[in-house]
C-alpha cells in the first residue's frame, strides 16, 4: 500500500527547487492525489489533535477517536529486530522522549520487548501485552500482513495499537489502528526527481535496492521508477543492496565494473558503502541519492566540490517518538488520522550544515534525521545516544 | 531400545527429562510472574509460538539423527506458508484440499533434499543450503507481495483453545503419537539411529542406509509443512521472507541441541527437541515478565540459552567415560 503525500509541506520547506517540481508533477496527472492531500488536510485540521505533526497520509480514511482513558498509561512496544544502528537509535529516541518531564507524567510504565525477526514471536508478544492489560501497544512490524488476527484481539480488549516504520497493510476491519510513517513512495519519487534534475548526462543510472519482498523497498522503488519514467532514454541498472553497507558496496562496485561509469546513483540504504564503491571505482564522481546516515552526509560535505552532489533523505528513527505521541493523544480521547505521514527530513549538498543536519564528531552510523521539531520532539543527538538503555 | 526397568528408562531418557525439568522451571517462573494470573489466552499465546518452533525443531531432528543437517527447514516453512496462503479459503472441501496440498508441498521439498543428499551424494550442509535458496525463490514466485486470504473461522479454531487446552498443542501431540512414535519403532526409524551412530556399521549390518536417510529428509519436509500450515493460521497471511526462514532454521538447530540430540547423530529424539523449542520460546517470555532493558535483552537471551545448554550437558560431566553418554 502506498501511503500519503501529506508530507508535501515539509518537503517544500526543505528543498527550494520543489515548487518547480511540484508544478511539473501537477501537470503529470498527480493533480488528483496532491489535491486530495491538501483537501483532506484542511478538512481534518479542525479536529486533529496536532495537524502539523499528525498530517494525514494520502490513504487516510479519517480520524481515529476513542473514548478518553484516565492516565497515566501503560504503554508497550513490541519491537522486532534490534541488530542495527537504526533500531538502536530508534529505541533510544523512544526512551529519551518518554523521559522528558511532560511526557513522563503521562506514562505509568513503558515496557519494551525485542523479539527478533520471527513473525510468530512478535504476534505472541502483542498477545502477551494484551493479556497483561496494557493501554496501548506500539509496533514496528516484521510483516505487513501477519497481524490481522492479533489486531482483532487488541480491538476486542480495547487496546490502542500504533504501528510505525514497517507499517501494516490495512483492511477495513482495523478502524482504530493508527499508523505513523513517512511516505516511502514520495521519498523514492523525490529522489528520482532530484537525480533527474542534478545529473549532467542522463544515460545510465544505478539503482541499489533494499531487502527484497519488503514493502518499503517496493514503495521507494516504485516512486523512483515513476520519477525516472519522465525520461525514457535513461538506462537503469538495478542491484540489491539489502540496505546494508557491505552488501551495497559490493553490489555497486560489481555493477560499475561490469557496466562502466554511471551518471547517477540512487541507493535506498547502505549509502556509505555505495558511496565508497563510487569513490573507489576511480570514475568521475556523480550525483548520488541516499539514506540519512551521518557518515553519508559527511562524505557528501567532503566531496561535493569534486562532483559528489548528494541528497540524503531518510527514515527517521524518531518515528518511534511520534508513534508514542500519537498513542498518548488517542488515549486522552483526542483525534488523530488513521494514517499519519510525517514530513520527510531531507538535506542535500547545498543545505548541509555541520552541527545542524550532520555531525562531524558523531559516528558514521548515527542517523542525522534524529528529531521532529514540527512534532515538538526536540532532542539533542547527545541526549539520544547518551541515554543508556535502562 | 528402551528397557523395561525405570532405571534403564531414566538412563536412556536423561537428556529429554532434564530438558523437561528446565522447561517446567522456566515456564513455572513465567506463569508465577504473570501480572493477571494464569489465563487461557496466556497459554494459547505460548502454545502457538512454541508449537510452531517445536514442529520445525522436530523436522530438524530427523536429518540430525542420521548425522546430517537440514538448513532448508525454515525455507520449507516459508514455502508452505506462501503456498497455504493462496489455498486456505472457500468451502470446507477447498480448505481441506488446501491443507493436503500444503503438506504435499512440504513432502515434495523434502524429496528434493533427499534426492540431493542420497542420490546426489552431496554434503547435507551444502545441499540443503542450496535447496533453501531454491525454495525461497519458489516462495517469492508464489507470493511476490506479502498477503493472503485465509478463512478467519478456520484459523481462529485451530489457533484457539478447546476446554482450556490450546488446539495447536493437541495437534503437536497427535503428530508425536501418530507419526513419530510408530516411525521410531519401525525398521526404518531404528535405521535412522543406526546410520547416525555409524554409517559403515549400519551398512555392514544390512540397514538400508539410503532409505533411512531419504526418509529423514522427506519427514523433515513433511513436518516443516505442518509448521508452514500453523504459521499461516497464526498470521492469516504469508510473506516470502528469507530473514524469517533463516531465523527459524537457526532456532530449530538450537532447539535440537537443547533437547539433547547430538549433532553428530545417533542420539536423541523429537520429544527432546520439542522441549528444547519450548525452552527457547520461554526465554523470550521471561524477558517479557522480567521487563529487561531493551538493549540488554539479546545478552540476557544468550546467557539464559547458554545456561540451558550447559545444564542439559551436565550428564556428560559426571560420566566416568564420555562414551557412556552416547550409549
Amino acid at each position: 500500500m502506498v501511503t500519503g503525500t501529506g508530507s508535501l509541506r515539509g518537503l517544500r520547506a526543505a528543498t527550494p527547487a520543489f515548487d518547480r517540481r511540484l508544478a511539473t508533477a501537477l501537470c503529470c496527472s498527480l493533480l488528483v492525489s496532491a489535491g486530495l492531500a491538501a483537501g483532506s488536510g484542511g478538512a481534518f485540521a479542525a479536529d486533529n489533535a496536532d495537524a502539523q505533526c499528525f498530517a494525514p497520509a494520502k490513504g487516510s480514511a479519517g480520524l481515529v477517536s476513542l473514548p478518553a482513558k484516565k492516565g497515566p498509561y501503560r504503554i508497550a512496544f513490541a519491537n522486532g529486530f534490534i541488530g542495527n544502528g537504526w533500531r538502536v537509535q530508534m529505541l533510544q529516541t523512544l526512551k529519551a522522549y518518554a523521559a522528558q518531564p511532560a511526557v513522563a507524567a503521562q506514562i505509568k510504565e513503558l515496557r519494551i520487548v525485542s523479539v527478533g525477526t520471527d513473525v510468530s514471536a512478535q504476534i505472541a508478544a502483542m498477545d502477551n501485552f494484551i493479556s497483561a492489560g496494557f493501554d496501548a501497544i506500539l509496533i514496528d512490524a516484521n510483516s505487513p500482513t501477519a497481524f490481522k488476527p492479533v489486531l482483532r484481539r487488541a480491538k476486542q480488549a480495547g487496546v490502542v495499537v500504533v504501528s510505525f516504520d514497517n507499517t501494516l497493510d490495512r483492511t477495513k476491519a482495523e478502524t482504530d489502528l493508527v499508523q505513523v510513517n513517512q511516505d516511502q513512495f514520495a521519498m523514492g519519487k523525490m529522489m528520482g526527481d532530484w537525480l533527474n534534475e542534478t545529473m549532467k548526462q542522463k544515460k545510465h543510472v544505478l539503482e541499489v535496492r533494499g531487502v527484497p519482498g519488503n514493502s518499503v523497498d517496493r514503495d521507494r522503488h516504485e516512486g523512483f521508477r515513476q520519477a525516472m519514467a519522465a525520461d525514457p532514454g535513461i538506462q537503469i541498472t538495478e542491484v540489491v543492496g539489502n540496505w546494508d553497507d557491505g552488501t551495497g558496496q559490493k553490489a555497486a562496485a560489481d555493477a560499475m565494473a561490469v557496466n562502466g561509469a554511471v551518471d547517477g546513483i540512487y541507493t535506498q540504504g547502505g549509502s556509505i558503502g555505495v558511496t565508497h564503491a563510487l569513490i573507489d571505482s576511480h570514475k568521475p564522481l556523480v550525483p548520488i541519492d541516499g539514506e540519512g546516515e551521518n557518515g553519508f552526509r559527511k562524505l557528501i560535505a567532503l566531496h561535493a566540490k569534486d562532483g559528489l552532489l548528494g541528497e540524503s533523505a531518510g527514515q527517521s528513527p524518531a518515528l518511534s517518538a511520534v508513534a508514542l505521541k500519537a498513542a498518548l493523544a488517542v488515549l486522552q480521547g483526542q483525534s488523530v488520522p488513521d494514517e499519519i505521514a510525517v514530513p520527510i527530513p531531507v538535506a542535500n549538498y547545498k543545505t548541509l550544515e555541520a552541527g545542524k543536519n550532520y555531525f562531524p564528531d558523531l559516528s558514521d552510523t548515527f542517523f542525522a534525521a534524529y528529531d521532529f521539531p514540527v512534532c515538538d520532539i526536540k532532542l539533542t543527538p547527545q541526549a539520544i545516544m547518551g541515554h543508556d538503555a535502562k | 531400545m528402551s528397557g523395561s526397568s525405570p532405571r534403564l528408562f531414566l538412563r536412556h531418557n536423561a537428556l529429554p527429562l532434564l530438558a523437561a525439568a528446565i522447561f517446567a522451571l522456566m515456564f513455572g517462573l513465567y506463569l508465577a510472574l504473570q501480572p493477571n494470573g494464569i489465563r487461557t489466552d496466556v497459554l494459547v499465546t505460548a502454545a502457538n509460538k512454541g508449537v510452531l518452533l517445536a514442529l520445525i525443531a522436530s523436522a530438524q531432528t530427523l536429518p540430525v539423527l542420521t548425522g546430517g543437517i537440514d538448513l532448508s527447514v525454515g525455507a520449507i516453512v516459508v514455502l508452505c506458508n506462501c503456498l497455504a496462503s493462496t489455498l486456505l479459503s472457500g468451502t470446507p472441501t477447498q480448505i481441506a484440499f488446501g491443507v493436503a496440498a500444503t503438506l504435499c508441498g512440504g513432502l515434495a521439498a523434502g524429496m528434493v533434499n533427499a534426492l540431493a543428499v542420497v542420490v546426489g551424494r552431496l554434503q547435507p550442509i551444502i545441499a540443503t543450503l542450496a535447496t533453501s535458496t531454491m525454495f525461497y525463490g519458489v516462495s517469492l514466485l508464489l507470493r511476490p507481495n506479502p498477503g493472503g486470504d485465509i478463512d478467519d473461522d478456520f484459523a481462529s479454531a485451530l489457533t484457539g483453545a478447546v476446554g482450556g487446552v490450546p488446539v495447536s498443542l493437541l495437534l503437536l501431540l497427535a503428530i508425536v503419537l501418530l507419526l513419530w512414535l510408530p516411525f521410531r519403532r519401525s525398521l526404518t526409524g531404528r535405521g535412522l539411529y543406526a546410520v547416525g551412530s555409524s554409517e559403515a556399521s549400519a551398512y555392514m549390518s544390512g540397514v538400508k542406509v539410503a532409505r533411512a536417510k531419504a526418509c529423514a529428509y522427506v519427514g523433515a519436509g513433511l513436518l516443516s509443512g505442518f509448521a508452514g500450515l500453523l504459521l499461516t493460521l497464526v498470521a492469516e497471511s504469508a510473506q516470502a521472507s528469507a530473514i524469517q526462514a533463516g531465523d527459524l532454521t537457526l532456532n530449530s538447530i538450537a532447539a535440537v541441541v537443547i533437547g539433547g540430540t547430538s549433532l553428530f547423530g545417533g542420539v536423541g529424539g523429537i520429544v527432546g527437541s520439542i522441549l528444547g523449542a519450548f525452552i527457547l520460546r520461554t526465554i523470550g517470555d521471561l524477558l517479557f515478565v522480567l521487563s529487561a532493558p531493551p538493549l540488554w535483552q539479546p545478552m540476557f537471551q544468550g546467557l539464559i540459552l547458554l545456561g540451558a545448554v550447559s545444564f542439559s550437558a551436565l550428564p556428560t560431566l559426571r560420566a566416568r567415560n564420555r562414551l557412556e553418554t552416547y550409549r
